[in-house]
């Protein structure tokens, strides 16, 4: 990705993150009092005048990118296999999604151990032992302090019920 | 209440081991966070904020400025003995820092930073008690309208100058107002952007956008590329730094501290512009200008002068008009709202105690520094030691933890996850994440003072204009845009290859 590819993108981007806002959202999501006298009051005024702004930023990009010279430098350093880089990312999503769906039935601390041991093995650790000790020792650690310290409610779930 | 019954009032507040111990925790934490290459003092900070929640609010404050304080140093240790700056304002210490280590001279090289980081961050303490309460006094004529035009000229600077051109960080900056806009309405309280769900009638949680936006990126940035971090760790070597280096850069220092101070209290230059400067004026006036970038030790002092002389003034708009400079005081600023504190010139009448007690836990941070820093230094080999590949997965884990305590609330750790793919994305396409984040923050206040100038002028768009303070902040935000504007047009014209890199 070039630099001008990259002011195109986020013009274009931006431009159709305005229009959505503008025509969709905006109409759909914001409700409004009917008896706003000024518009200048009214909970709309705002949301429009910022999807406004953010259209105009989003035609200055495109024009600037227009403007670029091309070059060939990508803007992001290269790496080696961008297809295992693309599958490790993914597995990421899926462990924060997983994360979302075990943290009210396991609990915050069997979850976030798996989550240490799943995130530790997706960054290809060349510690696993210690990956797994520290999987078990720092969940604990940080149960024990918001726990009992600083009397955060921890979600405890349904298989382990710590003291 | 007179100077000395302030004093008294923060020393009451502050003198007690708590506080000072917490202080002295935050700086180490700061140093050892700065100090891991990836890591940097704006993550620090916000993995410490959920830690202050249970702590009374000056010592939680004082916690999070030690780390603060302690991290702007920590950044220059990898930066000199591994050419990795720990914090972006490091990276003019790398000039000279690192060829000094090449030389064998490692340890004079972080002996001289930290020297220079003591004396800069007592220059730029001293400022800020020196000006914000006059600033603040200042500010307690402003009404809605002269708000207003503060905070736009404030992020209009934070946009023009965060990143590398204009229109992303207006665009960050519009994102970031955006989101802001999530919950009911100020004045009407009708529903914005809440899909009918009680989660997000109150906006989103704060914590979980800024740790989302600033330390999730960093994780997903390693799920990437696993092996981007490795360095080579050079060698104290046998010199240390002497009071004659010390004698020898003392002007340098001074300067950059000054000029630390200047750019520090303007909201959105920061660090490292300010290290920058210092440095060239440096070079520009040394008698040994053809030594800078071959291992001078004036360099190394010139730039940690400047990056460090900002930690104490970026509080200075902070603390006086409520507006954050930078990222790290945008967290601070959290920190200070979590304990139900406002502030901004009213913060003056009403809790004059917890501002001076901040005062003199920033004097006594110095001298925390300098005693940390020195064994800070020392021991480097064993903060670098730690595998990354482990102490990511319990950043993420913190991150759960911490996110989750501030509202009791999984769904923030959700909002927390989704803020993280929209940093990455920001990261990927160089955006920058600092005119979001503090646009997020001051989103409300801006609607607010706007909707407020509407109602008390009935509608009149004249009342934004309505005398010498609002025209003085009108006339620096147009001014700041044609600077930038300009700046880009100059490098498209000398460079076109790069215009992506510096025009508007």
């Amino acid at each position: 990705m070039t630099q001008r590819q990259v002011q195109l993108r986020l013009g274009g981007g931006a431009l159709i993150v305005a229009a959505f806002l503008a025509l969709f959202a905006i109409p759909q999501w914001v409700s409004s009092p009917s008896n706003v006298g000024n518009i200048v009051l009214s909970p709309l005024f705002w949301p429009y005048a910022l999807a406004g702004f953010t259209g105009l930023t989003g035609l200055g990009l495109i024009f600037s990118g227009l403007q670029m010279q091309g070059t060939d430098e990508p803007v992001n350093d290269p790496i080696e296999d961008t297809g295992a880089a693309w599958l490790r990312l993914a597995a990421m999503a899926v462990l924060m999604g997983l994360t979302m769906f075990l943290l009210p039935r396991l609990g915050m601390v069997l979850t976030s151990m798996l989550v240490f041991v799943a995130s530790a093995f997706l960054v290809r650790t060349r510690h696993p032992i210690t990956a797994i000790v520290c999987a078990v020792i720092v969940p604990l650690v940080l149960y024990a302090f918001f726990a009992h310290v600083a009397g955060v409610a921890i979600p405890q779930g349904e298989f382990l019920r710590l003291p | 209440m007179s100077f000395l019954d302030s004093i008294a009032a923060g020393l009451s507040l502050v003198g007690n081991i708590e506080a000072f111990l917490a202080l002295f925790v935050g700086v180490a934490i700061g140093v050892v966070g700065g100090a891991i290459p990836g890591m940097s003092a704006t993550m620090a900070v916000a993995l410490t904020l959920p830690f202050t929640f249970a702590m009374q609010p000056i010592t939680g404050i004082l916690l999070l400025l030690g780390v603060y304080k302690g991290g702007i140093f920590g950044g220059s240790i990898p930066a000199i003995l591994i050419k990795t700056p720990g914090t972006p304002a490091s990276s003019a210490t790398i000039l000279d820092g690192y060829p000094m280590a090449e030389k064998g001279e490692a340890g004079r090289a972080l002996g001289m930073a930290l020297w220079a980081s003591c004396t800069a961050d007592v220059i730029s303490n001293l400022a800020l008690i020196l000006f914000a309460g006059w600033l603040a006094s200042f500010a307690l004529s402003f009404g809605p309208p002269e708000f207003f035009t503060l905070i736009l000229f404030s992020l209009t600077i934070i946009a023009g100058v965060s990143g590398e051109s204009l229109l992303r960080g207006a665009l960050s900056a519009l994102l970031g107002l955006l989101l802001a806009t999530i919950g009911l309405d100020l004045v009407y309280g009708t529903n914005r952007f809440t899909f009918g769900d009680p989660n997000m009638m109150g906006g989103l949680n704060f914590i979980a956008v800024l740790i989302g936006l600033f330390a999730i990126p960093e994780i997903l940035a390693m799920v990437w590329h696993p092996t981007a971090h490795v360095g080579k760790t050079r060698s104290l070597g046998k010199n240390w730094v002497s009071f004659a280096d010390y004698r020898r850069s003392f002007k340098s220092i001074v300067r950059g501290s000054f000029i630390g101070v200047f750019l520090g209290s303007i909201p959105g230059i920061g660090a490292a512009p300010s290290a920058f400067l210092s440095y060239s004026e440096a070079r520009r006036t040394s008698k040994n200008k053809e030594n800078f970038g071959k291992g001078e030790i004036e360099g190394v002092a010139a730039s940690e002068a400047g990056n460090n002389g900002v930690a104490g003034a970026t509080l200075i708009p902070l603390l006086a008009l409520g507006v954050p400079g930078d990222v790290i005081t945008a967290i601070i600023i959290g920190a200070f709202m979590i304990h139900g504190l406002q502030p901004g010139p009213m913060m003056f009448i009403l809790n004059v105690d917890i501002i001076y007690g901040l005062f003199i836990g920033l004097i006594v941070s110095s001298v925390f520094l300098f005693m940390i820093g020195s064994v800070a230094i020392r021991g480097f080999k064993y903060v670098a030691d730690i595998p990354k590949r482990i102490l990511i997965p319990a950043v993420l884990v913190l991150c759960i933890y911490g996110v989750f305590a501030v509202n009791n609330n999984i769904f923030d750790v959700g909002v927390m996850f989704a803020m993280g793919w929209v940093g990455y994305l920001m990261v990927r396409y160089h955006i920058p994440a600092a005119p979001f984040l503090i646009a997020f923050i001051l989103g409300p206040l801006l609607e607010d003072n706007f909707r407020q100038s509407m109602l008390m002028s009935g509608s009149d768009p004249t009342i934004l204009v309505r005398g010498p303070i609002t025209w003085f902040f009108w006339t620096l935000t147009l001014l700041t845009i044609v600077a930038i504007a300009r700046a880009g047009v100059r490098a498209v014209k000398n460079n076109p290859l790069l215009s992506g890199r510096s025009g508007p």
